[in-house]
């Protein structure tokens, strides 16, 4: 690790509790100061909006790898650089920029919806660091899909080898893939607390815990959840008479941290898709042969899905139902953000498909932006008051 | 002058007959129950869809002309109703509409399709053929073409990075050809597809230079109005010879209006240049607005995206005709992208050629692809150009968020401004 | 001594104003516009008319501007309520480089040059959120006055963020901070800075230059006028006169068309 102090302060001492406090106050604050550690021993900065991003090259490349996400802040200063008909976190991840909260040395977006891809032509106009799209392929099913993608990926390595001053070979891939695949195994682990003993972590705690892995170092990552999840486990609490629910529509906005401590309050959040490119490999990514190819042939053969990807061997809302009936869940939470073309499009296919099952949802949309949910609290317990005593 | 007046104006009349005859086709295969393939005005593969005889439908076209016949919003809501959020493409929405309504269409019925063909120029079309691809269960095939990667860098046919993208595009074109052969039950046929790609080689070679017409005082068409009839002949007859002749003539009619000094119908005071998707719900008093102060249109961005671009006058090469296809695919859907996200130079290019005394700025509520940046992008051009700029939004279907009134104000102040700039620049001022 | 007069018929209320030759303001009225425009916009036009104890026939050339300025029906040319407020602005702020003017329906931020001519704009769009409307929707809710919304905000100590944008919805968050025992102060303060927000953001579209005047019936809040003052790190030129600037920018308009006429140059660029 770059730092022998841990960007997310002196956590290591800490009880359990603590440490939950502070992913959970890293995540909301929008001054970054995790990343200002990191810059302040001379690290450079990887930006990376979202949906997926392969940071193992970032990491390779001695950088820090830090998801774009938005945040809930007043965009007072991007909204002159946009029209009005938006989802949030496009404005608010460039105010981020605009302000100097988040300093970066390069900044990546993804063809993944018409907004992100002009968010980087718009971010290159208002920066001097390189902001690129890393061109996913569109087309999941190609036999050149994963060719043309580990090309893309080579690029990309040389630019931020160029930045960093540290070329990206083979092996140090290989290395930081090794990294990933154990930080993801880890998240696995917590998924399957939160599927199995759900009463052990809070809906927000498991959300923390997983987003704080987009702002420090995989390294860091990795102790802290390997220190966190045996304390989980061991936590003395019993189970409640809550609702087993997936909640739906989190793939790149992300609700406030607040409505997700409010459906947790009276559900068990036992799936999700919040944050889904930082879980985006379902199995380890192999080490052996071209970590290149290995990245590339794992984003497209051992990976999950969202509106944003179209593969047709993965029907969405197959792949929802799959995912309601592995967590054992009772219903569905379906959530898109404001203004969002592909999260309200595929709601459509979503309550369709759900409809069918009769597997009983709760349709709403939702800002990151928010600070009121007076309204959709009054909805949420209305719906699990229907759940529970019908 | 007999030929003259024959000429001036052709490109209108035959352009909008021969948008009725291909729409009548449609309306024909429709009432024998044949399919259609669903293709987009970005990248439509007609030059291959053509060499299978496959009728193609272009959903976008069909979606507009519900607005401009001012019938789109009973389509919204049908969808609306049906759970489509408010808040995303009218054009997907009212497709949706006419799909559920068995393809009725005040022009008539629409084919159902066979097959849906479309680039990610714009991820709406996924998203989009995905509904297809439920409602009916066809294939559905992206054809996957990677733009550029960073602002003002560019890559040429012969550099690495563009060959890799450009072998990517060719596996993709390889793998349609079996596709189309499995829904026609056809062989494909390499030279058919010389034949139809030589056709778009005239239109796109005529099309370049119709565009670069516009540039002479006056100006021979409005590239708002005329331009969109263009538009529709430049994506429905593309690959055809029907469509290589109409451009031709096209070619004859410009340059004919050139050399006679016939300019369009608006008196010309105002140069102006388009940036966005028209608003068709109020398509002819939009123009208006703009012409009752001598405002006229030379220049458009919807004429380079929305005809793929083919603006660019790209000619494939017939020796080698799928290699070239991918070639001419990359650099045409490539560059109608960045005249969405990246017109900026573009436009400041074009400034001092065309004599522009302002830009009008229309995004759009229905279209992401094309909208979310525009502000930016003018704030960029201001910072290089002392040039006058309008911004006003509205939407290509929507009425419900057209405010003629709100429209009027903005565009009579910018007239205001532009007249009182003008005078100042006379008198020495600024 | 000939006269021009300016009539900005907005949406909630209607202004007159009328300029001598030497571009002074002798004369304004304001009334409320209500259901008939025609009528509220000659009525507008015979207040001024009183208040500057004139004749009709002393006044030679009107325009109308505001969103009814084609009901003015006696005025001899329009001109847009931007073109004016610009103008007006410059009028009365000769270093404006910057104005906002916030009106009962809709906002707009203009960068002007020192001519007073119009360099850049843009207005809010199809919502009401950081207009007039979004204060009326407030007072209606917690059933204040209009006029005294502002003080009363000026008085909070421990402000409540308003996270809605949208006009129909701030009346319930607002109920619902009322139901969670926030103070009315604390609340209204939220609502002028929420409405700061939104139009600060409509002037970093044209640009915030160092002179910024405000105009429009909006101004006489003293709350919105602390609030944007804050937001944008500027103190705003703003007068009890700023209320008036559509009609009086208007009525130099048409002072400009009586001198060009004069001189034998028609003015052109008013259709």
């Amino acid at each position: 690790m770059k730092t022998s102090t841990p960007l997310l302060g002196p956590w290591q001492d800490q009880p359990l509790e603590e440490v939950l406090g502070l992913c959970r106050d890293t995540i909301e604050e929008a001054d970054f100061s995790a990343v200002d550690r990191w810059r302040a021993t001379g690290g450079k900065v990887a930006g990376h909006f979202q949906v997926y991003f392969p940071c193992e090259v970032a990491h390779a490349a001695g950088m820090l790898p830090v998801k774009v996400r938005g945040a809930p802040v007043e965009p007072t200063a991007a909204e002159s650089r946009f029209g009005s008909y938006l989802c949030s976190i496009i404005k608010t991840s460039l105010q981020l920029a605009l302000e100097g909260k988040l300093q970066l040395d390069a900044f990546f977006s993804h063809p993944i919806c018409d907004a992100a891809r002009n968010l980087a032509a718009i971010w290159g106009r208002n920066f001097d660091y390189p902001a690129q799209i890393v061109y996913l392929p569109q087309n999941a099913n190609s036999a050149g899909s994963a060719t043309y993608l580990a090309h893309e990926y080579r690029r990309v390595a040389r630019l931020l080898g160029e930045i960093s001053g540290i070329e990206v070979t083979d092996e140090r891939l290989r290395d930081s893939i090794r990294l990933y695949n154990r930080s993801r195994e880890l998240v696995r682990e917590l998924y399957e607390i939160k599927r199995e003993t759900p009463w052990k972590v809070s809906a927000e705690d498991g959300y923390a815990l997983v987003a704080v892995g987009g702002l420090i170092p995989v390294e860091e990552h990795i102790q802290l959840l390997e220190a966190v999840l045996p304390a989980l486990r061991a936590r003395d609490a019993n189970p409640e008479d809550r609702v087993r629910v997936v909640f739906e529509g989190a793939f790149c906005e992300q609700p406030p941290l607040d409505l997700i401590r409010l459906v947790g309050r009276s559900c068990y959040i036992v799936d999700d898709d919040f944050l889904i490119g930082l879980r985006w490999m379902t199995e380890d990514v192999p080490v052996q042969g071209s970590p290149f190819d290995a990245l590339a042939e794992s984003y497209l053969e051992r990976s999950s899905y969202s509106p944003v990807q179209h593969d047709n061997r993965k029907p969405k809302e197959k792949m929802l139902l799959d995912r309601v009936h592995r967590a054992r869940a009772d219903a569905v939470v379906l959530t898109a953000a404001k203004m969002c073309e592909p999260g309200l499009e595929e709601q459509v296919a979503y309550v369709k498909a759900l409809d069918h099952e009769r597997i009983r949802y709760f349709l709403s949309e939702f800002e990151e932006n928010a600070s009121s949910f007076g309204a959709l609290e009054l909805q949420v317990e209305t719906f699990v008051e229907s759940l529970l005593f019908t | 002058m007999d030929t003259s007046t024959s000429i001036v104006g052709r490109g209108n009349r035959d352009g909008a007959r021969l948008f009725r005859e291909w729409f009548d086709g449609l309306k024909q295969a429709a009432e024998r129950e044949e399919r259609a393939a669903y293709v987009f005005v970005m990248g439509s593969l007609n030059e291959i869809l053509k060499s299978f005889d496959i009728p193609v439908t272009f959903p976008e076209i069909t979606s507009l002309q519900l607005a401009v016949r001012r019938e789109a919003h009973e389509y919204l809501q049908v969808a609306e109703d049906q759970g489509y959020s408010p808040d995303i493409c009218g054009y997907v929405k009212a497709d949706v509409a006419v799909q559920l309504m068995n393809g009725e269409h005040p022009m008539g019925r629409i084919p159902k399709p066979s097959m849906a063909v479309y680039t990610n120029a714009c991820n709406t079309y996924v998203k989009w053929a995905e509904i297809w691809e439920r409602m009916y269960g066809i294939p559905i095939f992206t054809l996957d073409v990677p733009g550029h990667r960073q602002l003002g860098i560019h890559t040429r046919p012969g550099d690495e990075q563009f060959e890799s993208d450009r072998r990517y595009v060719e596996t993709q074109i390889r793998e349609l050809i079996p596709l189309c052969e499995k829904v026609t039950g056809r062989a494909f046929d390499i030279d058919r597809l010389r034949e139809t790609m030589a056709h778009a080689n005239t239109m796109s070679r005529s099309w370049a230079r119709i565009l670069e017409l516009n540039a002479s005082h006056p100006s021979v068409f409005n590239a708002l109005t005329d331009g969109t009839i263009y538009l529709g002949v430049a994506n429905a007859l593309r690959g055809t010879e029907a469509g290589a002749r109409y451009f031709q003539d096209l070619v004859e009619e410009m340059e004919l209006k050139v050399a006679s000094g016939i300019g369009t119908l608006t008196e010309e005071k105002h140069r102006l240049a388009f940036v966005g998707v028209p608003c068709y719900p109020i398509f002819r008093r939009f123009n208006e607005m703009f012409a009752e102060w001598g405002g006229t249109f030379v220049l458009s961005t919807y004429l380079w995206f929305a005809s793929g671009g083919s603006n660019r006058g790209y000619e494939y090469d017939l020796v080698d005709p799928i290699r070239s296809l991918s070639e001419g695919l990359l650099l045409g859907v490539r560059d109608a992208m960045d005249s969405m996200f990246d017109q900026t130079t573009m436009i400041e290019e074009s400034l001092d050629g065309f004599g522009i005394d302002g830009v009008v700025y229309h995004p759009i509520k229905s279209c992401r692809t094309v909208s979310t940046g525009l502000a930016d992008s003018r704030r960029a051009l201001l910072q290089e150009r002392d040039v006058a700029t309008l911004f006003i939004e509205s939407d290509m279907m929507d009425r419900r968020v057209v405010s003629e009134a709100q429209l009027k104000n903005r565009i009579d102040a910018f007239f205001e401004g532009l007249v009182s700039r003008k005078r100042h620049v006379v008198a020495g001022g600024r | 001594m000939a006269y021009a007069a300016g009539v900005d018929v907005g949406s909630t209320q209607t202004k007159a104003a009328i300029v001598d030759e030497a571009g002074r303001i002798v004369a304004r009225s304001l009334t409320d516009t209500g259901a008939n425009v025609v009528q509220a916009a000659e009525n507008a036009f015979a207040m001024a008319l009183d208040d500057g104890k004139l004749r009709e026939e002393e006044v030679e050339y009107v325009i109308g501007t505001g969103y009814g300025r084609y009901r003015v029906t006696f005025g001899n040319d329009q001109v847009t309520e931007i073109s004016c407020h610009a103008r007006g602005a410059v009028h009365l702020f000769p270093k404006t480089q910057t104005v906002v003017d916030m009106g009962g329906q809709d906002t707009k931020a203009i960068r002007v040059a020192p001519t007073g001519e119009v360099l850049d704009f843009c207005m809010n769009d199809k919502c009401a959120a950081g207009t007039g409307r979004f204060l009326g929707a407030a007072a209606a809710a917690l059933g204040i006055p209009l006029d005294e919304l502002g003080p009363r905000a000026l008085a909070s100590t421990r402000p409540v963020k308003i996270s809605t944008t949208c006009t129909v919805f701030a009346e319930s968050e607002v109920l619902s901070w009322l139901g969670k025992g926030k103070k009315i102060e604390d609340i209204l303060w939220g609502v002028h800075v929420s409405i700061a927000l939104r139009s600060a953001g409509l002037m970093q579209r044209v640009g915030i230059d160092d002179e910024v005047t405000f105009t429009g019936g909006v101004s006489r809040n003293p709350a919105v006028v602390e609030a944007l003052e804050q937001r944008i790190q500027k103190k705003l030129n703003v007068s009890e006169e700023c209320h008036y600037l559509g009609a009086v920018g208007a009525a130099l308009f048409a002072l400009d068309h009586i001198l060009a006429s004069r001189a034998g140059h028609p003015v052109e660029g008013v259709k």
